[in-house]
């Protein structure tokens, strides 16, 4: 990916490179859908499936699982601290993205993206496989705590951002961001009750940053979308959002990964959260 | 219009009986562990590519649309034979998700044959039976929405028919 000139070339492999590296030990390739039974009807080769929601998240409380809870996710799925996890999904890795999000969280950071996602896998015509695999267990040792201080974003920092005038991007569609929608396009209303933005937020719907086929622009294209257009700097603190985080964590990868951006951070409470909230500063149009 | 074939809904509640090939599907899949379940998932969303029209076949609806519930468009395609039993096609776009695919085939042995007022009385409560409890409190949109396609063009024809009636 380096004819890309990405900040961190080294994020994001191409389907090409995954298909070279299937039984590279000290690589795990992860599977992470919108679709729940998508891995199950065909997988890329020696590939694990974790799901967002059931195996990431807390299963009472909005939030996510502890530490320990995510080393045994991680060891029943092969996965040490010094494994490299390769994540892709479909939906554009809009899950891969957010997988990857939420293992930097734990600590993770030997992490990437498969470019272009399962879409450009099947595309190509490269092999699937129903085989589950099953590997030794990993020993992953636990952080002692989440690290989201540094790449999550809570309703109150977004709040003061949005007070602060300081960069605040808006990644769901145009219509969700006008507020005339409070759901994307082929998804159910979910429970939220008012519709609009967070003022002084910027529209830049996630779909910017890639391309037809789901790979992602080059750097010069994200330059202009994020930094021309929209008028994000590097260095800035950014708090990106969406609905329930997910799209939002695509971006976060695009300005983390590919512009090498340092502060950003993904509010993945989002829009069911700031829309439902009584109080909540809302601007529409 | 008649009293559906297998009982009120109070008798239904009482014994939890669905129309027949359906309740044999739900049974099958109670019995399941939820890896089989799953698999036998997979197995009906493979089938649903299966469901589409056959060539020279004729029917009495068509309703072919994108719909914000579902991520592709889905074709609903009806025919009623003179017994008043209900044939169901359904074509599916590349994008629908898989347990929708699943209840698509599900769908379409399990309600064949039934009047359209059968069709309308089938209660939804059968669904986490079939795809589990915990698949539809994660997937929730994914699972109702051929159901409710399926009884929307049976809405349809019962109005067309209910119509003609009245302007005979």
């Amino acid at each position: 990916m380096s004819d890309k000139n990405y900040a961190h070339p080294e994020a994001l492999v191409s389907t090409e490179w995954v298909s070279e590296h299937l039984a590279d030990s000290h690589l795990r390739i992860v599977e992470s859908n919108e679709d729940i039974l998508l891995y199950d009807t065909g997988h890329i080769q020696g590939s694990v499936h974790i799901d967002w929601r059931s195996d990431l998240q807390d299963q009472t409380i909005r939030d996510y699982i502890t530490p320990q809870q995510f080393a045994a996710v991680c060891e029943r799925n092969g996965i040490s601290n010094d494994t490299t996890v390769v994540f892709y999904g479909d939906k554009s890795n809009w899950w891969a993205c957010y997988a990857l999000w939420v293992f930097r969280l734990f600590g993770h950071t030997k992490v990437k993206i498969m470019d272009g996602g399962r879409d450009k896998w099947v595309a190509e015509g490269r092999h699937l496989t129903r085989a589950v695999p099953h590997f030794t267990q990993g020993h992953y040792a636990a952080q002692e705590s989440r690290f989201d201080g540094e790449i999550r974003a809570f309703y109150d920092q977004a709040l003061a951002q949005s007070r602060a005038g300081m960069a605040l991007i808006d990644v769901r569609s145009p219509a969700e961001f006008r507020g005339e929608v409070t759901h994307m396009p082929e998804y159910p209303q979910e429970g939220v009750l008012r519709g609009g933005h967070i003022p002084n937020a910027a529209s830049v719907p996630w779909k910017m940053a890639v391309k037809d086929d789901s790979t992602f622009k080059s750097v010069n294209e994200l330059r202009q979308i994020y930094e021309d257009e929209a008028g994000l700097q590097p260095g800035q603190e950014v708090i990106a959002y969406c609905r329930i985080g997910e799209r939002s964590s695509h971006t976060w990868f695009v300005l983390t990964y590919l512009l090498g951006y340092k502060n950003v951070r993904n509010y993945d409470g989002s829009w069911t959260e700031w829309g439902n909230r009584v109080g909540a500063p809302i601007e529409r149009g | 219009m008649g009293k559906p074939r297998w009982g009120s809904d109070r008798e239904r509640l009482k014994t939890a009986v669905y129309p027949g090939k359906l309740n044999q599907i739900i049974a099958l899949f109670e019995s399941l562990p939820d890896a089989e379940k799953r698999e036998s998932l997979i197995s009906y969303a493979a089938a649903a590519m299966k469901q589409g029209p056959r060539d020279g076949e004729t029917f009495d609806l068509e309703d072919i649309r994108k719909d914000e519930e579902c991520t592709d468009t889905v074709g609903v395609f009806l025919k009623v034979s003179p017994q008043r039993g209900c044939a169901f096609r359904i074509t599916l776009g590349p994008q629908v998700q898989t347990l929708t695919k699943a209840m698509t085939a599900i769908l379409c042995k399990g309600l064949d044959g039934l009047t359209p007022e059968e069709i309308m009385e089938v209660p939804a409560d059968f669904v986490p039976k079939i795809v589990g409890a915990e698949l539809v409190r994660q997937r929730s949109q994914t699972v109702y929405y051929i159901l409710t396609r399926m009884k929307g063009i049976a809405r349809v024809w019962l109005n067309r028919e209910r119509s003609a009636a009245h302007g005979a």
